[in-house]
């Protein structure tokens, strides 16, 4: 199992106390593609943010890769997740002075890889998602769907071990959606990457081969 | 470590050069000018010492004076003195003075009534030795300089003429002109009749108040002979006035006192103490000001980009290392700004005070760049720009992921 979640909460401390998850537990798999779906406002987001390590349960256990992470530092968790763990967000947010090869390499350059290595291996991610004549292009340069697929290209450079998703296609239209989800299926038959992805399109069940189904915070089913 | 580095390098290097460079040129051009703002007060301070120094020696104190000893009134066999004096290597020349005072009246119409009086200093030369020493010659602006054989001629101040923009005309004589007589009345009760033959202005109030006559003169005034009130020595190297002190206890003149002209520069240094306080307060609100300005610029930069920050983040990527490249953004405008400003004060706005010094009653002032001045200066202004680039990036690399990303 390369996540598990026992009996996670998270309560954000607002004036009247938001318990965005009360308590779930699941495992996911090595490999798996693993959609978390459910309402609006059900805390599909929340719980991604906990298990990426983005945000700090308020109780309960999650394991990623064995390891405990509510016994990591902050310094800990930077670390594990530059080393182990990729994001796409909806908002894919690229500085806006790095060209696409340079977004791509910078997490490899923070690993401390050697320059021809992290050329080499950004071009080459970028050739994967479809980009390898635009490597030298702004954000500004590159339509929605484009930068998306940098900041794919980002999240998978240093080969995490789970890659996390939050509607990552949410601001895309249909064609450039369905680019990214056959990426992200790709790197998951091919490569056997395992995804875990918030989505809220009732279609993009058929790529995922774990669904996760929440309400109110609460685990209201799994399908696999 | 050195791998951090490389990425705030890398990051701070693309900020600036794929960055707004309207920004980029503005921020600089303040920099500079806070660095020209930090310079040109101590450098237009040091200009008006050095001018008010540069005028004491030229026109009143030369380098070194000697006085009588106590209990003396006068300085006796000067001209055994003088040329002890003048044999020593280095010493450009020496003039001794009789300073007596006197009271001055002027009856400009010659008919008794409305007759002016005043009292000041008269002080004898030796003309071919003051030349050497004094600049006062050049200085006469109406009439001539006095003349070796002169008995019955005076050249005064434009402080005791009242013309000539003279500061304290209310206590002068009120419009004396060349070739008008004066009746001197001196200390010892000799009184005797002058022809202003000059009037002179050196720019020095404790010059301007006096009036010269001839040695030879004098001498038949107090009816005494090879004295002085005082000598005055002028030598090579200003600055060196200690050691030729010290050379000249040990020829033997213990009786007199000897001192540096600095030792008469109370007023000079009272004033330059006021200045300093003037200073740190405009030194003070320049740093502010180039410190706010980095702050302006990278708080901008910071919240335009929480997104990005959140997202670097999120890829791993440690607050330092954020912090840093923002720091070094900061660093290299403080640079560009302090080289900008630096080239600008060396080659425009010194050169340019140079060819058109300001005109102080003292005399004419430039601008004096002191190196340690400059160097504090620099190397405040970076500080206060690393101070002004840390603050606002620090603040967004502290904020949490999920707020800086999804935050509103
Ligand atoms: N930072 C926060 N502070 C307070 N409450 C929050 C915060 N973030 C989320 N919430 C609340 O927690 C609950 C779950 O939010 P979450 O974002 O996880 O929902 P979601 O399932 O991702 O919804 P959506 O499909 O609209 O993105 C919501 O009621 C939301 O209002
Ligand atoms: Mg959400």
């Amino acid at each position: 199992m390369i996540i598990k979640a026992k009996n996670l909460t998270r309560t954000y401390p607002t004036k009247i106390p938001c318990l965005a998850l009360k308590g779930v537990d699941f495992s996911i798999k090595q490999g798996e593609f693993t959609a978390i779906m459910g309402r609006s406002g059900c805390g599909k987001s929340t719980l991604l943010h906990q298990l990426g390590l983005l945000d700090i349960p308020t109780t309960g256990e999650l394991f990623i890769d064995e390891t405990n992470i509510l016994k990591l530092s902050e310094a800990e968790k930077s670390h594990f997740r530059l080393k182990k763990l990729g994001y796409v967000f909806q908002e894919y947010a690229l500085s806006p002075e790095l060209t696409a090869l340079e977004s791509v390499y910078l997490p490899l350059m923070l690993q401390g890889t050697g320059k021809e290595e992290y050329l080499a291996k950004a071009a080459e991610v970028l050739g994967k998602v479809g980009l390898d004549k635009r490597l030298n292009h702004l954000p500004g340069e590159l339509s929605g769907g484009e930068q998306q697929r940098v900041a794919v290209a980002r999240a998978i450079v240093n080969n995490p071990k789970i890659l996390f998703a939050d509607e990552p296609c949410a601001n895309l239209d249909s064609e450039s959606s369905d680019l990214v989800m056959k990426l992200f299926q790709e790197l998951n038959q091919k490569l056997g990457q395992t995804i875990v992805m918030v989505t809220h399109e009732p279609e993009d069940k058929k790529y995922a081969g774990h669904i996760i189904w929440l309400k109110d915070g609460l685990l209201e089913r799994e399908e696999k | 470590m050195i791998k951090d580095l490389k990425v705030s390098y890398f990051l701070a290097l693309k900020a600036i050069t794929r960055g707004n460079k309207g920004t980029l040129i503005l921020t600089v051009l303040i920099l500079a000018l806070s660095f020209i703002n930090l310079s040109f007060i101590p450098s237009l301070l040091s200009g008006v010492v050095d001018s008010m120094n540069k005028q004491s020696v030229n026109n009143l104190f030369a380098n070194i004076i000697i006085e009588p000893g106590e209990d003396e009134t006068y300085i006796k066999r000067v001209s055994n003195l003088q040329s002890k004096i003048n044999s020593v290597p280095g010493v450009i020349g020496s003039s001794a003075h009789y300073d007596v005072g006197a009271v001055f009246s002027y009856d400009e119409d010659r008919n008794g009534k409305d007759v002016k009086t005043g009292s000041w200093g008269v002080r004898s030369i030796n003309l071919e030795d003051e030349k050497r020493i004094t600049t006062t010659y050049q200085m006469v602006v109406e009439g001539e300089y006095l003349e070796e054989g002169n008995r019955d001629k005076i050249i005064i101040g434009k402080e005791i003429s009242g013309t000539y923009g003279s500061e304290l005309e209310h206590r002068s004589l009120k419009g004396v002109k060349v070739g008008d007589e004066l009746t001197l009345t001196f200390n010892n009760g000799i009184q005797r009749e002058y022809e202003v033959k000059g009037i002179f202005n050196s720019k020095n109030v404790q010059v301007d108040t006096m009036a010269f006559i001839t040695e030879r003169e004098m001498e038949s005034v107090l009816k005494l002979n090879d004295r002085a009130s005082e000598i005055i020595v002028k030598i090579e190297q200003t600055g060196e006035e200690d050691r030729y002190i010290e050379k000249f206890r040990s020829m033997g003149i213990v009786k007199e006192e000897i001192k540096s002209w600095t030792e008469y520069m109370g007023m000079a240094q009272s004033m330059i103490k006021s200045f300093a306080i003037v200073k740190l307060i405009l030194v003070a609100i320049g740093l502010l000001v180039a410190a706010i300005t980095i702050f302006i610029v990278i708080f901008v930069n910071v919240v335009n980009r929480r997104k990005q920050i959140g997202i670097l983040k999120a890829i791993g990527m440690r607050e330092e290392i954020i912090v840093r490249s923002y720091i070094l953004q900061s660093f290299f405008y403080a640079v560009c700004g302090v080289g900008l400003g630096f080239i600008l004060m060396n080659f425009l706005i010194v050169p340019y005070f140079i060819a058109y010094p300001l005109s102080f009653p003292f005399g004419l002032v430039n601008l004096i760049v002191n190196p340690r001045d400059l160097f504090v200066s620099s190397l405040s202004l970076i500080v206060a720009s690393l101070i002004g680039g840390f603050i606002p990036s620090w603040r967004a690399a502290k904020e949490s992921i999920i707020n800086a990303i999804w935050g509103s």
